[in-house]
């Protein structure tokens, strides 16, 4: 089988809308990498695990290798780059910085969208509930208590008026 | 002119360091979390195309047809290759030891599982491999040899058909008269352990562009690279190109830990553009890759282990024999990880002798390679349970037994019987600080409690050493030659006082481009955010290795110091004439520079930048006016190795102590860590930041080895472990609380005193927690003498002892 662009995508990616020929078989994660530029969601294991590829669809982080580009139909998808804004970071990058969340950097966006789905949906949730949410990732580099002081740090800040959520 | 480099902070030239020694915000975190940083796979080049690679599905067979016909048809396939192509356009690979290394795609065999049969290159990745798919190869099985006992015997499957036997080395190495240790020491004791194959498993796997110019020959390689300097090199000798024909351009990557090898793939993309008349060729390995056929599996070993001690408790004799099954060839220096431990042999102990048995064996699984501390962390997991075992059979206190055999505080510079000098250290202390932040008595008193109750709970108290800047003489007896590893850095200031820094080295996680400009910062008196770091490709970059052997962080200070020193020579001389006076009246200090003794009488450093670039005319002939210079740091009086792999090798000892608590499910076998605590002391600390970073990135590491990470093969070497679904990488859910206490004992050897701590605690964790899961398992009167302590088998282990089975 090659190439074939015989279906018309219909999407808004980061608030742009964008209609594009792809592959059928693409998945979401290949669709914003290749065809919009939009390098900043990492691919890291292609089968679910990591949630390295972690993106926002409708509000909910999905694991973008496992959806296939053509399932984003009429859907709004959010990525790394639509976290911060007007030059500023978000302050769960505000935050990460700030608790040496990351080290490499290469899964921390999957982190950081996972975690803006839970503070945007629970201003100050439980540390077993955020515990929740950085299990379900894989990060090599920092063994993980940094990244969950990183966690608690964002849900302060936007607990605190800084949040993007209320957009 | 020889260039003094600052042995400590007050040494640089600012009254009060307000960077280097303190944890600051990192320079590289807004671009990695804005997606802003390009990872090779972000990267496209015009006409670029896409590779996936055929790989073998049996361990030993012999290849006898390759049909790419119906690969080549399809469209937007764009080039094929196979075993004859690599044998017309390249070498087989260099190994350790020598005449270990195969062609990257198979000929005439496979090898291994994984092994590449063919690759093609394509429109785009998902064509690829669909052509892939469409490749036929007939494979006729051989007989298959997954264990290295097996491998060892005369009528062994051979692995490679032009070896005499699967033996790739097997010498006895001897420090000291070891035998009359033995014989006369009042107690030996005597085990066996097994440590099973793990590896690095970084986020981002390995990836690549390769370009190859048909007209000049030049190759140019973009990748994930964690050693640029060291990959072209490879990549000249697998093609027969002149070195400087070959330049890499590492990018930013998703972390190493040394597991990003990667070279095979590497010379099958540069094939592939050769033969697609030299287009881009983009090979990003997917996880599936990486996990079967990756730089992804290290030590898979085989210890039996004799320690002698006196009636004094005191060890006096170490024996250790290794059977290291390295996989079907050498090209990916497992064999390194066996030599390293010579580099700290004895650990943090008096040991006066000792005997190192190694036999490297080659079987049918994947070439083992590198993993973060490089071959020690399994030696200290077998010296320290040996040093458990000594100290429960004395009925000592496994603390105070570690202690009385401590190198002491003042013995230092202590050189141990494999050869390597230590450069200094404060064991005691260390232990002391480890054992009050445990407060170990109270452990010891609920440890009791719970056993009473029935409970399984054990703690573990493990010291070990990290060393640090690697040398290549450490090597010496797998084959690798050489004494001496630069790192070079280029600090250059503008003409209106901005400074740039351009290293050899791409980003990788530990935070060495901030480190650089705290450096630069203190040194000249600006912002850290202000000091510009760029990484350079290996046609333009100073001499540079790179990170590994926990070596950077070290000789990036010295390189970068000493490249500030020469411009500050240069500086001094600029400001003497156009203040009339001698340079040793000029001295620079918090950025400016002043004529001593004339308060106001000052230039800062922006203003002598312009003069020199600006008013070059105003200068003597004899002063180079660029504001700039590069200096190439090596560390200090390494020796090569003698006949028996002897060598001041590794210029640091980092040493740590850490304390454990488990408890083990006397019905799951499942472990939990219920305390961990830790001191260590890597010497002056440059960023503690990055330092506790990298310890708690690598403790978790250790639990990972010791609880969870196996890539298990079955009798015929498949593979069984090729998803994150088999292979367990350790989440949160498997991480304590890390508490820690640092021990500050500078190196006298290096810039500021810092020693080597990359690498860090993985040296320590796991021979720490199975100490702590054997305190446990002790009153069944049972042990764990394989890694990992999977619930399966300590579940067995209990069962047994429990009179089941």
């Amino acid at each position: 089988m090659t190439t074939n662009r015989e279906y018309t995508l219909r999407l808004k990616v980061n608030g742009d809308a964008y209609e594009s020929r792809i592959d059928p078989r693409m998945n979401l994660a290949d669709y914003l990498r290749e065809e919009l530029g939009l390098t900043a969601t990492h691919v890291g294991c292609e089968h679910g695990v990591c949630g390295i590829c972690n993106v926002l669809v409708d509000g909910r982080a999905v694991r973008s290798c496992l959806m296939l580009a053509a399932q984003a139909e009429g859907r709004e998808v959010r990525t790394v780059e639509g976290l911060a804004e007007g030059g500023k970071l978000h302050p769960i990058q505000e935050a990460f910085i700030e608790e040496h969340g990351l080290q490499c950097g290469f899964c921390t966006g999957g982190f950081m969208m996972a975690v803006c789905e839970l503070l945007e949906n629970n201003a100050s949730p439980s540390e077993e509930e955020i515990k929740d949410v950085v299990g379900g990732q894989i990060c090599r580099c920092t063994g993980y208590n940094a990244i969950m002081r990183a966690a608690h740090n964002a849900a302060a800040k936007m607990g605190a008026g800084g949040s993007s959520a209320a957009e | 002119m020889a260039i003094e480099i600052p042995k400590n902070l007050s040494e640089l030239p600012t009254r009060q360091t307000r960077f280097v020694g303190r944890g600051i915000r990192r320079v590289e975190d807004a671009a990695l979390l804005t997606g802003r940083v390009e990872f090779v796979d972000d990267v496209v080049l015009p006409r670029m195309l896409h590779c996936a690679i055929l790989r073998s599905p049996f361990a030993h067979a012999r290849i006898t047809r390759v049909d790419t016909s119906a690969a080549e048809a399809l469209e937007g396939v764009v080039a094929v290759v196979t075993g004859e192509d690599a044998k017309r356009w390249s070498f087989p690979a260099q190994s350790s030891p020598d005449g270990w290394g195969i062609h990257c795609i198979a000929g005439e065999k496979v090898h291994y599982v994984g092994e590449p049969v063919a690759a093609v290159a394509a429109s785009n990745r998902r064509v690829a491999e669909d052509a892939a798919e469409l490749i036929e190869v007939d494979y006729e099985p051989l007989d298959v040899v997954a264990d290295p006992f097996v491998a060892m015997q005369s009528d062994s499957p051979r692995v490679l058909d032009d070896q005499d036997s699967n033996v790739m080395m097997d010498r006895i190495f001897t420090w000291g008269d070891v035998d009359g240790a033995f014989a006369a020491a009042p107690h030996v004791f005597n085990e066996k352990f097994r440590w099973n194959r793990l590896g690095a498993n970084p986020t981002e796997t390995f990836g690549c562009i390769s370009e190859w110019d048909p007209m000049e020959l030049n190759l140019t390689i973009h990748g994930s690279i964690q050693s640029p300097g060291m990959f072209g090199l490879g990549r000249a000798a697998s093609f027969g190109l002149p070195s400087n024909k070959v330049n890499i351009i590492s990018h930013p990557h998703g972390g190493s830990f040394g597991g990003k090898g990667g070279t095979r793939g590497c010379d099958i993309s540069c094939l592939l553009s050769r033969k697609a008349g030299g287009r881009p060729v983009k090979w990003i390995e997917d996880r599936g890759e990486y996990l079967l056929s990756g730089g992804s599996q290290a030590w898979d070993r085989h210890y039996d282990v004799s320690l002698a001690v006196d009636a004094d408790g005191v060890v006096t004799g170490l024996k250790v024999g290794l059977v290291d099954d390295l996989g079907a060839t050498g090209e990916a220096y497992g064999a390194i990880s066996a030599a390293k431990p010579l580099a700290a042999f004895t650990g943090p102990y008096t040991i006066p002798v000792a005997q190192y048995d190694l036999k490297l064996v080659a079987t049918h699984k994947l070439p083992c390679g590198p993993y973060r501390g490089m071959g020690p962390p399994p030696h200290f997991f077998v010296l320290e349970q040996m040093m458990d075992i000594a100290a429960r059979a004395l009925g000592e206190d496994p603390a105070e037994f570690r202690r009385k055999n401590f190198i002491a505080p003042d013995a230092f510079p202590y050189t141990i019987p494999s050869g390597n000098e230590y450069d200094s250290g404060n064991y005691p202390e260390v232990l002391d600080q480890a054992l009050a932040l445990a407060d170990y008595p109270a452990l010891r008193a609920a440890q009791a409690e719970a056993r009473a109750e029935g409970r399984l709970v054990g703690i573990g108290v493990a010291s070990a050493i990290e060393p640090g800047v690697f040398d290549w003489n450490a090597y010496a007896i797998v084959g690798m030659p050489g004494t001496g590893v630069p790192e070079g850095a280029t600090v250059s200031i503008d003409i209106v006082g901005m400074a740039t820094v351009r290293v050899g080295f791409s980003l990788e996680g530990q935070g060495q481009y901030t480190l650089v400009s705290q450096l630069v910062a203190d040194y000249f008196g600006y912002e850290p955010e202000s000091v510009r770091v760029v990484h350079v490709d290996t046609q333009s970059a100073p001499p540079s290795f790179g990170p590994g052997g926990s070596r950077l962080g070290v000789a990036i200070t010295g390189a970068v110091l000493g490249a500030c020193e020469r411009i500050r020579e240069k500086m001094c001389r600029v400001v003497a004439v156009l203040m009339q006076t001698e340079p040793e009246n000029i001295e620079l200090m918090d950025g400016k520079f002043c004529l001593k003794g004339a308060p106001g009488a000052e230039m800062t450093v922006a203003e002598v930048a312009g003069t020199m670039l600006g008013r070059s005319d105003l200068l003597p002939p004899d002063i180079d006016p660029r504001p700039e210079a590069t200096h190439v740091w090596t560390a200090p009086g390494r020796t090569p190795a003698d006949e028996e792999g002897r060598a001041k090798s590794y210029l640091t000892a980092a040493q740590a102590v850490h304390v454990v608590q488990v408890e083990i499910d006397r019905d799951t076998g499942m472990v939990e860590i219920q305390r961990y605590c830790l001191a260590d002391d890597c010497g002056t600390r440059l960023n503690p930041d990055t330092v506790e970073g990298q310890t708690e990135g690598s403790v978790v590491q250790g639990i990972g080895a010791a609880l969870l990470e196996e890539y298990v093969y079955d009798a015929d070497a498949q593979p069984l472990c090729t998803s994150f679904m088999d292979y367990l990488m350790p989440t949160v859910f498997d991480v304590p609380e890390i508490e820690k206490v640092a021990v500050v004992t500078p190196s006298p050897f290096t810039p500021l005193g810092a020693k080597g701590c990359g690498e860090g605690a993985i040296h320590t964790t796991p021979a720490a927690i199975m100490c702590a899961i054997n305190d446990a398992l002790s009153p069944l009167g049972t042990s764990a003498r394989e890694v990992p302590a999977a619930p399966a088998r300590l579940w067995k282990l209990i069962r047994e002892a429990n009179g089941g089975g």
